[in-house]
């Protein structure tokens, strides 16, 4: 269906440009809104992820996105060249209760429970970070 | 984003609208702890012009009702659109927040 690439700084003011053509690639593949608003919220707390533990501030380098929409799929794959950053080991919810949640870990939470493949890849200096959605087949 | 706060005799009612995440949380936060600062812990959040929430304006939420109801307050949402009820639930936290259907319905639940 078509393929979407964008560079931006790695600035927090500048993640909505990335979510906001995640939203587009999703409703190109065919998800609802809140499937698509699901992943830009998913990609958005990876590129945070990547300025605050990659860069570990802002203005450290560039975060390059490329997005894959398909007919229910969308694939995102995001790369920086900060330190080694790995995000896909889902995060350790066991001591978590629902009336006294730790204030961390939350957005890697969120990308877990959002997207159905987090790969993480370290290749030439970079951190490769590839996310996948589904969308059900009654869906699509 | 913009926050917009009303104040009534035994609460206040914080209206946050569009974008709250990373680059904006920082200035939901100090709206919310200035505030605690003045003795205000029956806190209402209207999130009905909510865009986007992320984890960094979760965090804010979580921080603030931890901190409220330390001091015997509460803080409840009123009507928050879908990008943030669906934040929300995503982050398991709807258990954690009083949530109302209507602004009314939240103040008159203080």
């Amino acid at each position: 269906m078509g393929t979407f690439r964008l560079t931006v700084p790695g600035r927090l003011d500048r993640i909505r440009e990335i979510t906001g053509l995640v939203g587009e690639a999703a409703r190109q593949a065919g998800f609802d809104s809140r499937s698509a608003y699901a992943c830009e919220l998913a990609v958005g707390e990876a590129c945070e992820n990547i300025i605050k533990h990659g860069y570990q501030t802002e203005d450290r380098g560039d975060i390059r996105v490329s997005i894959a929409s398909l007919p229910g799929e969308l694939t995102i794959e995001l790369v920086d060249s900060a330190p080694p950053f790995n995000p896909a080991h889902a995060p350790d919810t066991r001591d978590w209760t629902p009336e006294d949640p730790p204030v961390g870990g939350l957005g890697l939470l969120i990308i877990h429970r959002v997207m159905d493949q987090v790969q993480y890849l370290r290749r030439r200096g970079h951190n490769i970070l590839r996310l996948v959605k589904h969308l059900p087949p009654e869906a699509v | 984003m913009e926050i917009t706060t009303q104040e009534y005799k035994r609460l206040t009612v914080v209206t946050v609208t569009g974008r709250v995440d990373s680059a904006t949380s920082g200035d939901f936060e100090s709206a919310l702890h200035g505030l605690i600062e003045k003795g205000r812990f029956n806190l209402v959040l209207d999130m009905a012009g909510v865009e986007f929430l992320s984890s960094s304006g979760l965090r804010v939420m979580v921080s603030v009702l931890k901190t409220v109801r330390q001091a015997g307050g509460e803080l409840c949402t009123a009507q928050p659109a879908a990008q943030a009820s669906d934040a929300i639930a995503i982050a398991g936290l709807d258990a954690l927040f009083r949530t109302y259907p209507s602004r009314e319905a939240a103040i008159a639940s203080f």
